[in-house]
Formats: structure tokens, sequence, C-alpha cells
């Protein structure tokens, strides 16, 4: 019964995980990842670890959240319901893919992992916890100092005034054929560049 | 039994993650590519820890730490894409093909 | 046992949805709209158009699922009960956001992207204080959080816990000073375009979340089926109908203010006041 579940769930979870390179809206795309990581999770929770699976859940509806709303940021189709196709080294790619999910296919199927399931009276988020604050703790704690840095390095690097002054002067949008006018604002041409140049005194 | 079904789902979602990481022209949607690996392998960690491992403690920290790494990826990555967007007001990968100027 | 438990939650949600259709006086207008002619949009995307009031008021059932209704009874006895909760919070904000963007139209879309960028930063005071509520339990269950307020309810020994957590529970029921998604400045955002039985169950499912954020407020921090006297349902459901009746009460008296504002009132405010109530009470339960 559990069996028949979690092929479910995880052919639940490789057809999304297509679907996203596969519909035409951006929107589809990352709701559809969304409910790729759903099904891991769902699958987490019927392989007796819940708190994985349900945080998993969690994360990943935020994530894909702020993900739509950066994707509408640089999409040229904010509601995206336009097909869409934006694709190169198709045949490389196709090539990778199939090979590493036959080899690693391959590689499960000769080998012969230890059956050593999880007890089903396991206590296993009392585990986790003691494990996280125990044990592990200075991994958990890199991790924490590690997201610190992300923070720090995201603001840095996204931030518009940069040290070197504004951060898109002089930027160029690329041209609507090869080597032709640029498409889109020009930054220089004023209206929407907002340049701070106080400060230098 | 069920680990060999837990494990091929996980390839597949690596396989597919890699086709689209290498393929997606748009930044966002390669770091959907990337965020599908991601998935694949959480999903094999947890087919090991629960099946494999007999529920050793470290198996679960080693997916909170994926799930870290996750929100890593998604944060730099995000502040990269607004970086190159400011700099060349585009969000495909061919946009920096050259990385002079 | 677990058949009754389902029949307690269903009715449970069912009465109260009456209940919050009675406080909000919207029943009338829910009934209108099944009159009403559907609104077709051009090029829209139907799956999510059609089944996002569901998924709200599924989300609404989930959430309420997780509640016990007598000490140590709820429906879905997990360990993790409180991260349900959140799962729950998490996946109501994309639902918004797919009922703004699947009408294809300017003022959903407006909502849904104003719904989006407020919802995220309401995330992170609900976990905080979630979490701060089960540091006393020390464990994530909600049997257990209410268990360990069989002393002293939350409320009192957390006590910015419960005003936070009802700025959340407004913004989830998309209500008064938290509602950018349906507000009428942007003519009722993401329903904008919804007519007929869609905008009915819309409208719904925004009653039965109000009952499900409720009851999750009455379980952590009034201590849920705890009293005396009276058996533990019947205090779960007074103690919820009357959060509910406070929640209509204060989404009908503040004021909204603009997004970039209550953006600021977020990050600047609410987050630092959420680290700091988590810090209080990490030392309290110690």
């Amino acid at each position: 019964m559990t069996d028949l579940l979690v092929a479910l769930l995880a052919v639940c979870a490789v057809w999304t995980g297509w679907r996203v390179f596969r519909v035409d809206s951006m929107v589809r795309a990352t709701f559809s990842l969304m409910l790729s990581f759903v099904a891991v999770g769902a699958i987490g929770v019927l392989l007796s670890a819940p708190y994985i699976g349900v945080a998993t859940v969690f994360m990943m509806a935020v994530e894909m959240m702020v993900m739509a709303i950066f994707m509408v940021m640089f999409m040229m189709n904010p509601a995206g319901l336009n097909p869409m196709s934006m694709v190169h080294q198709h045949r490389v790619s196709i090539g990778a893919g199939v090979l590493a999910f036959f080899g690693l296919a391959a590689a499960i199927l000769v080998s012969r992992p230890p059956s050593n399931p999880v007890a089903p009276d396991a206590d296993v988020v009392t585990e986790l916890g003691l494990e996280l604050l125990g044990p592990s703790m200075l991994i958990f704690e890199t991790a924490g100092v590690t997201l610190l840095a992300t923070m720090v390095g995201a603001v840095i690097l996204s931030s518009r005034q940069g040290r070197f002054g504004s951060a898109d002067e002089g930027s160029r949008p690329p041209g609507l054929t090869e080597g032709g006018d640029p498409a889109g604002q020009r930054p220089d041409g004023g209206g929407g560049g907002h340049h701070h140049h106080g400060g230098h005194g | 039994m069920t680990l060999t079904i837990v494990l091929l789902g996980a390839t597949a979602l690596v396989g597919i993650g890699l086709y689209g990481a290498l393929s997606q022209q748009s930044f966002v949607m390669l770091m959907m590519g990337l965020e599908l690996m991601l998935n694949g392998a959480l999903l094999a960690i947890i087919g090991f820890w629960s099946l494999s491992l007999g529920g050793m403690p470290e198996g679960q920290l080693m997916a909170i730490i994926v799930m870290a790494v996750m929100a890593v990826e998604l944060a730099i990555g995000f502040a990269l894409i607004v970086a190159v967007y400011r700099k060349r007001q585009a969000d495909v990968t061919e946009s920096i093909d050259t990385l002079r100027q | 046992m677990i058949v009754l438990l389902a029949l307690v939650v269903l009715g449970t949600l069912l009465v109260g949805t009456l209940f919050a259709a009675m406080l909000d006086r919207s029943h009338l207008s829910i009934v209108a709209f099944f009159a009403r002619q559907r609104v077709e949009t051009e090029a829209p995307d139907r799956l999510n158009r059609d089944l996002a009031p569901a998924w709200y008021l599924t989300l609404a059932g989930a959430g309420l699922s997780v509640v016990p209704f007598a000490p140590g009874l709820a429906l879905i006895d997990s360990p993790v009960g409180i991260v349900i909760w959140g799962s729950c919070e998490a996946l109501v904000i994309v639902t918004v956001f797919l009922h703004g963007w699947s009408p294809n139209a300017p003022f959903p879309l407006i909502g849904a992207y104003r719904y989006a960028a407020i919802g995220l930063p309401v995330m992170l005071p609900s976990m905080f204080v979630l979490i701060a509520a089960a540091l006393p339990a020390e464990s994530l269950s909600l049997i257990a959080i209410v268990e360990s307020q069989r002393e002293i309810w939350n409320v009192i020994r957390q006590p910015l816990g419960l005003p936070l957590f009802l700025i959340v529970a407004l913004a989830m029921t998309l209500r008064g000073p938290m509602d950018y998604a349906d507000a009428a400045d942007i003519a009722t955002g993401t329903s904008a375009e919804a007519s007929g039985a869609g905008r009915a169950l819309w409208q719904t499912a925004r009653l039965a979340m109000l009952v499900s954020v409720s009851a999750i407020a009455a379980t952590v921090f009034l201590g849920g089926p705890l009293g005396p006297l009276l058996p533990g349902p019947v205090w779960l459901w007074l103690k919820t109908a009357a959060l509910m009746a406070l929640i209509v009460l204060l989404g009908n008296r503040i004021a909204r203010t603009t997004p970039s504002r209550m953006m600021w009132i977020l990050w600047v405010v609410l987050l630092p006041l959420s680290f700091l109530h988590l810090l209080i009470s990490g030392l309290v339960a110690l």
C-alpha cells in the first residue's frame, strides 16, 4: 500500500517536474515545480519523516512565491499566458539529462543498498531536534551563518547604488537583432534612471 | 523495493533538472532546473534515511542542509539576476556571453 | 473515532462559516452571487481560476483538521501539527496569487502581486509566534501545546503572541487592514473578474478560513479545549467564536494603509517585534 502510494507520488513529482519545462507560462512552471516539491514532501511524510516532509512543503510554497514575484519583474509578459520556448543547446541538454538518468538508474538497479527501515515507534522529530542542537550543532550553526552571509551578499549584489557608482550606469539593453538597436528603455536617455549622486561632497 | 522506486524518481528529477539547467535561456527557468536537481537530491536523502539507514538523525540533518542550500541558491541567484539586469537589462544567459565592458 | 472527528471538523467548519457570514453580514451577497452570470475574461487560466476557491476551502479544512477538539484528540494527530498549519498559511498566499493571476486581467493581477508582496513578510511573524508557542510545550504538536497550557494560557505567558497572530489572521482571511488582495480600492482585486458560483465559493472559503485561523489561535493562545465544567469541544467552539468576532471587529475598525507603508511596518516594526517576542518567550520557557 505504501509502495503504491510512494510510486504514485514519485510519478507525480517527476511528471510535474517535467511540466516545468513544457508549459507556456512561467507562473505555471513555477507552481508546477512547487507541486513537484509537494509530492516529494508527501513522500517524506509517508516514509516517516513528518518534519522534513511538511517543512519541504512550507519552504517551497514560500520559495516559489518569491520566484513568481521575481519572474514577473523580469518577464516580458507578466501574466505569462503567451506561448514560450526559450532554449539553447537543446540536443546536448537532452543528451545530458537522459545520460544522467540512465547512468544513475543503472547504478541504483545494480547496487544493493542495505535494508534498514526506520523503527515504526521512533520519535524522529525529537531525534532531529536533539541532533540539531547536540552533536551536529556546529553544522547547524554553520548553516545559519551561511544564510546570514547570503542575506548580506544578496543585498550588496542587488543594491542599485554600488561602491563604484550607480549599478545600472551605462547599461545598454541587448539588440533586437544581432548588433542592432537596443530594445526597451535607454537608461541614459533620462526618465527611468534614478541616479543618486548625493554624498560626494 | 520502495527504495528503488524512490531512487528512480529522484534520478528522473535530477535528469530533468539537468536538462532544464542546461537548456533554458532565461535565468529564472535555469534556476528552476537547479531547484529540480536539488529536489531529486532531497528525495534520495529521504529515501536512504528512511529505508536504508535505520533513521539515523544525521540523515534528517542532511535534508535540512539541502533545504538551506536551496534557500541560499535562490537568494544569491536572484541577487545575481538583479545585478546582471542592472548591467544589461536582460534576463537571458546569452546577454552575458562576453563579460567585457 | 476518526469518522466522528472528521464529522466534528466538517460540522465546525460548516457552522463556523455560517456564523462568520452572520458576523460579516455577507450571507445575502454570497447567495446573490449564485444567481449572477459568470464573467469570461480573455485567455484565462481556466484550471486555476476554477480551482482556486476550492483550494482555499481545502486549506481551511486542512488547517482545522490539526486542531485538537478535546485534550489529546485531533483528526490529524501529527507530531508537527503546527508546521502543517504553517504550510497551509504559505499555500494560502499561493492560492490567492493564483486566484488573481488566472483571470488574466489587470485588477486581479495587481491584487495578486500586492498580496504576495505583503503576504510573504507576514509569514515571518507568523512563524516566530508559532515557534514561540511551541517552546513551553517542547513540541511542535498542537496537542502538546494544549497540554502545556493547563496552568497558564499562552496569551498571558506570551503577551505579544496573540496580537501578532491576529495580524496574520487578518492577512489569511483577506480582511480589513491586511486585505491587499480583494480590497475595494482596486475594484475587489483578485475577484474583480469573478462572478457566479466561483465568486460565491471564494467568499465562502474566506469565511471558512476565518473559522480555521480562529480555531488555531484559540488552540495556541487560549488553551483550546481546556476549561472547567463544559466539555472540551464546547470550550474550543466558544473561544473560536469569540476570536472570530474579534477578528471581524478588527477588520471593520482598522483602516488599511498603503502597501508601501504596510511593507515598512511589516519589516521594520513587526519583524523585530516578533524577534523580541521569541526571545522573551524563550527566556520565560527556560
